[in-house]
């Protein structure tokens, strides 16, 4: 289903009435330089995204601005960390546009997909469950074992996100290949333009 | 004629040998790795320089001075900066004919040295100084802006490149935007919003988006109009500002905006050495 939604996006919506005439999705696929300066402003923006909220995870480590109460770092730095994130998000949803069905059925994307719903979720508790008693550590070099975890599991989640990301752009699993059986099942290999080449059935 | 082996035409034998050799042939197989140690240099390294001279410009963490800011983020900036040149090196040596012929890659190395002497010459001690040059700075912000306006006239003039210059003028906009308060920042962004408008109406209304022959002036004197736009703002965001919040006087703040800008570039003309 979610499929063939994927395809009538990349195929049919904004597809002028020649047979030839490209979709909006095709369209900016094959643009001469949106599409770089797409994909570059989403790589760019995790100097803004990323890195900041590294620097208040460290804090909530205690490995930096140790002096500096948590409640400020998170005032002051997460409008940026925000800012950073919709500027990701917008640029990486047009990509997505772009190719919806070569991301669909790449095992990367599947994985960064996991681990952003991971760092979404441990936001999502940091905000309304660790941070509720934040005035009793506020100024602790410190915090607490809980804010602590809550650092980490966002910084491996983000480094997750980043790595899965960048090897999308690299063939090693791509469907059509002779790929081990799992690979095409997590990928949905069998449905795609390029079908499902079992390594295990060619070894035989 | 910008690429490194039109500068470095003699060192090509050695360039062409260095994926074969220690230790680009052991990189190699890893190349994709190496990438993302890479780039999570650079986001370290964005990261607190951002912070940094957004402290400088008077934005940001303004509940802490400017030297409170810079001992935060100096060991990040640091590993930041080591990350993104060792993992450099290694990921250059295993891929060296692709930069040697990038125009893209001249223009990354003079931002990247522009970069190190506006954070480590200009930026830092700023920061150390509670916002105020040093005897030093003056001739490192000099030296730095140079080869920082070097860097952008590679970018500008390099082959199928120079598209990549609209990410520094999106984050000159976005860094303005972020610093600019009331009055100043609703016009500005109206502003922002009337150039954008105008800029899709000439590429999808007037025109067509393939009709090179009108868009491509048409480009260029936007980009004129955009940087005006930005600059103006900017200019009157620094004098208006004064020395409030313990900030940088005009000089420190207009320093910082380049700052951070320059390593926009930098990462900039990286990411264009794959489109080009």
């Amino acid at each position: 289903m979610i499929r063939d939604f994927l395809v009538w996006l990349a195929t049919q919506v904004g597809k002028g009435p020649g047979e030839y005439d490209p979709s909006w999705s095709e369209g900016l696929a094959s643009t001469l330089n949106v599409w770089g300066l797409l994909e570059g402003t989403h790589v760019l923006s995790l100097m803004l995204f990323a890195g900041t909220i590294f620097l208040v995870d460290f804090r909530l480590l205690g490995w930096g601005f140790k002096k500096t109460p948590v409640s400020v770092i998170s005032d002051r730095v997460l409008p940026l960390t925000v800012f950073g994130f919709v500027l990701m998000v917008t640029t990486g949803v047009l990509l997505f546009y772009a190719k919806p069905l070569l991301y669909y059925h790449n095992l990367w994307f599947r994985l960064k997909l996991v681990f952003l719903a991971v760092a979404a979720i441990n936001i999502f508790v940091f905000h309304f469950r660790v941070q509720n008693d934040r005035d009793a550590w506020d100024t602790a070099e410190k915090p607490p074992a809980k804010a602590r975890l809550s650092a980490t599991v966002s910084i491996l989640s983000w480094i997750l996100v980043i790595t899965f990301g960048r090897f999308i752009a690299y063939d090693w699993f791509e469907c059509g290949k002779p790929l081990p059986h799992w690979a095409n099942v997590a990928q949905e290999c069998a449905v795609s333009e390029r079908g499902a080449i079992d390594l295990t059935e060619m070894t035989k | 004629m910008i690429a490194p082996q039109d500068i470095f035409p003699a060192i090509g034998p050695w360039v062409s040998a260095l994926d074969e050799t220690f230790p680009g042939a052991q990189i190699k197989p890893y190349f994709a790795q190496w990438e993302v140690l890479h780039i999570l240099s650079l986001a370290l390294l964005g990261g607190a320089s951002i912070l940094l001279n957004l402290r400088l410009i008077g934005s940001g963490l303004t509940d802490e001075s400017p030297s409170e800011v810079r001992r935060g983020v100096l060991p990040w900036l640091n590993l930041g900066v080591i990350g993104v040149v060792l993992t450099g090196i290694l990921i250059g040596t295993s891929n060296p004919e692709r930069l040697y012929t990038s125009e893209a890659f001249t223009a990354k190395m003079l931002g990247l040295a522009a970069g190190l002497i506006l954070t480590y010459g200009v930026a830092l001690p700023a920061a150390k100084r509670d916002g105020r040059l040093g005897a030093g700075s003056g001739i490192a912000a000099a030296i730095g802006l140079g080869i920082f306006g070097l860097c952008i006239g590679v970018f500008a003039v390099a082959k199928l490149v120079n598209p990549g210059l609209w990410h520094v003028i999106i984050a000159a906009a976005l860094i303005v935007l972020f610093v600019t308060r009331g009055l100043t920042r609703i016009v500005y962004l109206a502003g922002l919003l009337a150039l954008v408008a105008t800029q899709l109406a000439l590429h999808q209304v007037i025109w067509k988006p393939d009709d090179y022959a009108h868009l491509d002036p048409a480009n260029k004197v936007l980009i004129l109009v955009y940087l005006a736009w930005i600059l103006a703002a900017a200019a009157l965001q620094i004098v208006s500002s004064g020395r409030t919040q313990n900030g940088g006087g005009p000089a420190v703040k207009a320093l910082a905006y380049a700052a951070i800008l320059v390593w926009v570039a930098t990462a900039a003309a990286g990411r264009w050495i794959a489109f080009a």
